[in-house]
């Protein structure tokens, strides 16, 4: 039974993998042939107009040849001796949206003498063979435009992209790639990896090897050697298709299809090694090849040795050219005709990232829904999301990076590179898990010889800013403050550790009594996660000597949202916690009660870190307090903080839920009074919640009660529908989910955080009602749950960009979101939670209602999704928030690698187009019950004023000092509890939805904005449609927001009307 | 019994109706205190205004309802028309003129707040051109709302005082609610068993009321069951129920069954895949 399920499941997978290649698959039609061939025979008949024995000088490109140091580089010009197209084209794999046929031009030999391998002669040759067929190219009419790029970002060796100039739909954006190719134009041997082929490079008295060098002309030499991976590919269909999954692949993950690691054509290469291994067979499908190459890629031992084709014959590769290789490069994947590396390119990091990749993408395809398929071939993996810290380095101008010379055996770019790479890597030490340095200089538009960079020469490629991703080993690490060096005796090793970290080394003595060299990053527990980037500061400026605004950051920028004043709130939650313990230490001794209190928990988003803004002890709060004169701001209100206590089990209590309730309320009044007599706290209450103030914090107290759990079992068996939960199964619900957040944040430091940012974005956007507090805590959880396929975030910035992400790209109509904190769900209760999706969604679909929750949040405790997301976000109101979290989601990818325009770009992440509503209610900022969390001031300035208010001189949100005098008691009386104008004002409106017969929906912001949005509802039933007199008196929206005014008098700015409501009738 | 509650009920509306009135006196005390700052004035001008405030309420009760008056009118609401927006401002004059007349230590002040009153007019009748290009005789304004409890930031604030009376208070109407709801519950049982009764039949009900679980004397629990040690009955209980495969029959509809299940949901995957496929799902760019 389980195989056949396991078999359905892998059909849907094959499924899918299908349907993913026709996407991305181009079948060769013989239309598309034709643009292809009437392409290539135009690029012909152009070359073919060039006159033979024209002379070519170093004039067509003399920056260019300048800056790579070449000599003697005339020569006359020649037919190519070959024209073929090579590349993906030739085994028909190429993968959609990049569309290039690669076109190989055998450059002639009587172009070159027989050591023009010397001295970055071929390179310049090759460069100024190509700047003449542009000339003629650009002269013809079949081709559109003519363009320069590099071979794999390496500038040396630019090449030619040509455009048709007739535009095919069914191919949009197709080019052809003129690649030059130099068979046999120079001997292999003189090129071996040991030979020096520089020698204006003067280092020292013995020549360096130039192995990088020498491949890169071998490269072109072996260009059209393709023949070992083309048998393969011809006539087995499975392992092409492998191959285009492995490029989809690939191309979605950013930090492995760059060019000191994979591309296109070594994945080929890959593949074939694997079959020539046997390792992958013609019975294979082709996820299973997939599969196979991961692995091998993951695991394989043969990756230190070098990948060697097996022996064909004559051409055998000695041991001691393996030597050879070895010694000179970090990865090898050896040619099959002889020493060279195909892989030369390839650094030890760019190896490392891709078997880590490799690895992650098997982890994936094991454990995620439906084989993965998602995660492995749907979702982009660029920088942004991938790395915990993402810093860009401006090196415009700078001329330190070409100082001793362009082209040296590497180009200076990625010797720079390698020495950025260094310094990071030992700065951080431990502290990073892999750190990526890529410049990808040639990706602007660069041309070789037209005017502007034939001024500049090579030194226009450093205007893309350089990128550093830095993913954390554990946050533990990357927090700590101290780094401990060489012991003090160690001499040398002192003074190596004082030149790297200059003015920051100092020499310490630690608890355990030794002298030690360290460097010392104090901070407070709440800025730690800015150790590292001070860190990559410090480091940078030192030793690059680039000023710190060159050096950007993406870490603290958002930080701006959670702060009061200078501080973040959150370093009161120590305070709190201790007022918590003693809270409950003295619960638990109240003696004077019928029944004792068992247990007391913490049931507030303060307690498990995420709530954004933790409550800072109130002076008026405590049990006893002086003077208060000094204080200049005392707020006036005061958040409470809901605590749950248990009591003994008792059979006195009532059976039926008012009565229950009632009781629970007495004695809590009891407890309140008894903590008032014996340890002189105030104690206030209302009709439904008590409240004590203690130790500067409000606790408002609950009670739970097992047997109200029960009662409501059995009503729910009778009406699933209209279920509401009792009381007691609300507190008990909120009770599971405190704790078992609260696990998720001891195991993950930086998920409250993360937490935190996500519900500031999702208030600030007004979103406050409809997705609350908790549908968001779970939303991060699942992002910290179900990472793949990435490693979980340990950053900030990530996790928001990560929230914001699945908020905008997940599945809500068709999956349900299941979030398994502790891994307690069985495939039983799987198989019942998707059940329970199905059949709301049927309901959906049978009533054709998009009011209706659109969000399916599972948990353990909540296996239908209505204790948070039962209700709202409705459809509609979801697509609202996931269009406005992938706008936001693309900003902020933007922002870590443009630079920003304008002071307020990171801060839109937080700002909402007030636009977007139909009408807007803005407030009295100082009516506010917390004004310093207000963000922004909102201004309308669009839309039509309908109305303005005067402010209420009933409530302030600071006690005045004239205030400040009198008993304590008295002044205890002033203090507000739970008072909140803008909720009340908000319950007032849809409390009054009759009197506008549900004209607007209200958009709001619990965390304290000065806006309240509102739209209009377009449709309304027939039943309405009916009564047209009141529909259009409920309609006439001026009238309709004077009355809006009314409702909030006294804390209405004004009102501004931006759009009339769609008549449908 | 009823009729005595209600009294008892009516009692204390009685009391709770005076003691918002005290509240309310309070808070009027205290919005003349807060003067009719628009948030615009500085610190010192405001303590300044607050201590001559608290002279001035000592001097003279009378004079305060004239100032509640007063600011009712300018408070009031400005409808739709310039003119009626003018009349208001004449009366404020008016009013602003009388009671400027009647304290003469408080000429300055109300000088400066006619002022100001008399700007913020201005302010409504040429509205800065910022929002847009809004027609004057469209603006309405809202009052303050604080002579008016029932709407806005006035009532909030009253309705928060209201609910928090005192532990007493609110022990005490805990207690008779409980006596209240425990009679009724026992009037209703008794109607049932008279109900029962007048039909000549004696109905044998469960009793469903206390149990007793604890000794009176001792209070220790007795036979109570701890709800962990029914459920593990409950479910040792179902464990012995015949298997549902125990017959050939039934082993082959479960089999049946379940292959009708996996076909099902293959089929669900495929209809899953077609609205993938119409939603470009598979398009990895």
């Amino acid at each position: 039974m389980e195989g056949l399920g396991n078999h359905a499941m892998m059909d849907s997978t094959e499924l899918k993998v299908s349907e993913l290649l026709k996407e991305v698959h181009l079948y060769h039609s013989s239309h598309f042939s034709s643009i292809v061939d009437n392409t290539v025979s135009a690029i012909k008949s152009c070359i073919d107009e060039i006159p033979v024995d024209f002379k070519v000088t170093a004039d067509v490109a003399p920056k260019f040849v300048r800056d790579i140091g070449a000599d003697k580089v005339d020569f006359m010009f020649k037919k190519p001796s070959l024209i073929e197209i090579g590349g993906s084209y030739s085994i028909q794999s190429l993968v959609r949206p990049e569309l290039n046929v690669d076109l190989i031009i055998r450059l002639p030999k009587g172009c070159f003498h027989e050591k023009d391998y010397l001295n970055y002669r071929y390179h310049a040759k090759r460069c100024l063979y190509l700047c003449l067929i542009k000339k003629y190219l650009e002269a013809s009419p079949s081709i559109g435009k003519v363009e320069w790029s590099t071979f794999l970002n390496e500038a040396r060796k630019p090449l030619l992209l040509v455009y048709p100039a007739a535009k095919v739909a069914e191919v949009p954006g197709v080019f052809v790639r003129i690649i030059p190719s130099a068979t046999s134009l120079f001997s292999l041997s003189k090129l071996n990896m040991k030979r020096n082929n520089i020698h204006n490079l003067n280092h020292g008295t013995t020549l360096q090897a130039t192995p990088k060098y020498n491949s890169s002309i071998l490269e072109d030499m072996f260009l059209e050697d393709t023949a070992f991976v083309n048998k393969t590919f011809l006539g087995w269909k499975e392992i092409r298709e492998a191959l285009i999954l492995l490029k989809v692949w690939a191309r979605q993950r950013s930090s492995v299809y760059v060019h000191d690691c994979l591309n296109g054509f070594l994945i080929s290469v890959v593949l074939a090694y694997l079959a020539s291994k046997q390792q992958i067979s013609n019975s294979m499908k082709a996820i299973e090849i997939v599969r196979i190459t991961l692995n091998f890629i993951a695991t394989s031992e043969s990756w230190s040795r070098g990948l060697y084709f097996p022996k064909t014959g004559l051409n055998s590769i000695t041991k001691e050219e393996k030597i050879q290789l070895k010694e000179s490069f970090p990865v090898i994947i050896c040619h099959p005709s002889g020493g060279f590396n195909l892989a030369f390119r390839m650094s030890r990091n760019g190896l490392n990232q891709l078997q880590d990749e490799a690895a992650l993408t098997l982890k994936c395809m094991e454990k995620c829904r439906a084989g993965g398929f998602e995660e492995v071939f749907m979702t982009k993996i660029d920088y942004a999301v991938k790395y915990d810290y993402c810093i860009r380095l401006n090196l415009k101008g700078k001329k330190e990076v070409y100082v001793s010379g362009f082209c040296l055996d590497d180009e200076c770019w990625r010797l720079y590179e390698e020495k950025v790479h260094g310094i990071l890597a030992k700065a951080l030490n431990d502290r990073a898990k892999s750190i990526q340095v890529t410049w990808r200089n040639t990706q602007c538009q660069w041309s070789v010889n037209d005017l502007n960079s034939q001024l500049q020469g090579l030194s226009v490629l450093d205007k893309e800013p350089l990128f550093i991703g830095i993913s954390v080993s554990t946050l533990e690490k990357a927090f700590r403050i101290v780094d401990i060096g060489p012991n003090a005796e160690s001499k040398d090793e002192g003074l190596e550790f004082r030149k790297f970290w200059g003015e920051k080394a100092e020499l310490r003595r630690f608890k355990d009594g030794r002298i030690a060299e360290s460097t010392v990053w104090e901070s407070e527990q709440w800025s730690r996660h800015l150790v590292l980037k001070r860190i990559v500061e410090h480091v940078i400026g030192r030793h690059l000597s680039l000023s710190m605004e060159n050096i950007i950051g993406a870490v603290d920028q958002l930080d701006f949202s959670l702060l009061h004043g200078a501080g973040d709130p959150v370093s009161y939650s120590g305070n709190l916690l201790g007022a918590f313990d003693l809270l409950s230490k003295r619960l638990r001794l109240i003696e004077d009660l019928p029944l004792k209190v068992s247990s007391v928990q913490p049931l507030d988003s303060a307690f498990r870190f995420t709530s954004v803004f933790p409550p800072e002890p109130h002076l008026l709060a405590n049990e006893k307090f002086e003077s208060l004169r000094l204080n200049k701001y005392v707020p006036s209100c005061v958040q409470p903080l809901e605590v749950m206590i248990q009591l003994e089990g008792s059979g006195n209590w009532p059976m039926d839920e008012i009565a229950i309730e009632k009781t629970k309320s007495s004695f809590l009044i009891q407890i309140g009074e008894s903590l008032q007599k014996t340890w002189g706290v105030t104690c206030t209450a209302t009709e439904n919640d008590v409240d004590v103030l203690m130790a500067g914090y409000a606790f408002r107290l609950k009670i739970l009660h097992e047997r109200g759990l029960n009662l409501l079992n059995k009503e729910a068996g009778n009406d699933q529908a209209k279920r509401v939960h009792s009381t007691d199964k609300k507190l008990f619900i909120h009770s599971q989910h405190a704790s078992m957040i609260n696990g998720l944040q001891s195991r993950h430091p930086i998920y409250g955080t993360v937490v935190r940012l996500a519900k500031r974005w999702v208030s600030s956007h007004l979103f406050s009602a409809c997705l609350l507090e908790e549908a968001v805590e779970l939303l991060v959880a699942y992002v910290f749950l179900n990472p793949f396929p990435l490693g979980v975030p340990c950053s900030r910035i990530n996790g928001f960009l990560r929230f914001l992400r699945l908020l905008s790209q997940y599945d809500w109509t068709y999956s349900p979101l299941i979030v398994d904190i502790n891994n307690d769900l069985s495939p039983s209760d799987e198989k019942e939670i998707n059940d329970n999706f199905l059949l709301r969604r049927k309901g959906q679909e049978e009533n054709g209602k998009s009011t209706e929750a659109g969000m399916f949040l599972a948990t353990v405790y909540d296996k239908a999704s209505e204790s948070w997301t039962g209700v709202s976000p409705s459809v509609l109101e979801l697509k609202r928030l996931v269009a406005y979290a992938k706008s936001s989601a693309n900003l902020l990818t933007k922002l870590t690698f443009q630079e920003e325009i304008g002071p307020y770009r990171w801060e839109c992440l937080f700002r909402t187009p007030l636009n977007n509503y139909d009408a807007i209610i803005l407030l009295h900022k100082d009516k506010l019950p917390y004004p310093q969390r207000l963000l922004f001031p909102s201004e309308a300035d669009n839309g039509k004023l309908i109305a303005r208010g005067h402010a209420s001189k009933s409530f302030q949100p600071f006690l005045l000092p004239k205030d400040l005098k009198g008993k304590p008691a008295a002044l205890k009386n002033k203090l507000l509890i739970d008072f909140d104008p803008s909720r009340f004002f908000v319950r007032d409106l849809e409390a009054s939805t009759k009197e506008f017969s549900n004209t607007f929906k209200v958009w709001h912001d619990s965390l304290g904005g000065d806006v309240i949005g509102l739209t209009w509802v377009e449709s309304y039933s027939s039943k309405k449609r009916k009564q047209e007199t009141d529909v259009n008196q409920a309609h006439n929206p001026p009238k309709v927001l004077k009355a809006v005014g009314q409702v909030g008098k006294g804390f209405v700015r004004s009102i501004c009307f931006l759009k009339p409501p769609k008549l449908t009738n | 019994m009823k009729l005595k509650s209600k009294t008892e009920k009516c009692a204390m509306e009685k009391k709770r109706k005076r003691k918002l009135e005290k509240i309310v006196d309070v808070e009027t005390d205290s919005t003349l205190n807060a003067e009719v700052d628009n948030g615009m004035q500085v610190g010192k001008e405001k303590k300044e205004k607050s201590s001559i405030n608290r002279k001035r309420k000592n001097k003279d009760k009378n004079r305060r309802k004239g100032e509640v008056d007063l600011e009712e009118n300018s408070d009031g609401i400005v409808h739709d028309h310039p003119s009626e927006a003018q009349e208001i401002k004449d009366t404020e004059e008016h009013g602003d003129a009388d009671t400027g007349a009647a304290i003469k230590s408080r000429k300055k002040k109300s000088k400066k707040k006619r002022k100001k009153e008399a700007s913020f007019v201005n302010e409504v009748e040429n509205p800065p051109k910022k929002g847009g290009d809004p027609d004057q005789d469209q603006i309405y304004v809202i009052s303050s709302g604080d002579e008016d409890f029932s709407k806005g930031m006035r009532k909030w604030i009253t309705e928060y005082h209201q609910s928090r009376p005192g532990l007493n208070i609110l022990q005490e109407q805990i207690d008779e609610f409980i006596t209240a709801h425990e009679e009724k519950l026992e009037q209703e049982r008794i109607e049932r068993e008279e109900r029962a009764a007048e039909g000549g039949w004696t109905v044998v009900v469960h009793h469903k009321g206390r149990k007793k679980t604890t000794d009176a004397e001792s209070g220790v629990a007795v036979g109570s069951v701890a709800q962990a040690a029914v459920e593990n009955k409950m479910a040792k209980k179902k464990n012995k129920e015949v298997k549902g495969d125990f017959y050939r029959f039934q082993k082959k509809e479960a089999q049946r069954n379940e292959i009708m299940m996996l076909q099902s949901k293959f089929e669900d995957d495929k209809k899953r895949l077609q609205q993938l496929r119409a939603a470009r799902k598979f398009r990895p760019y």
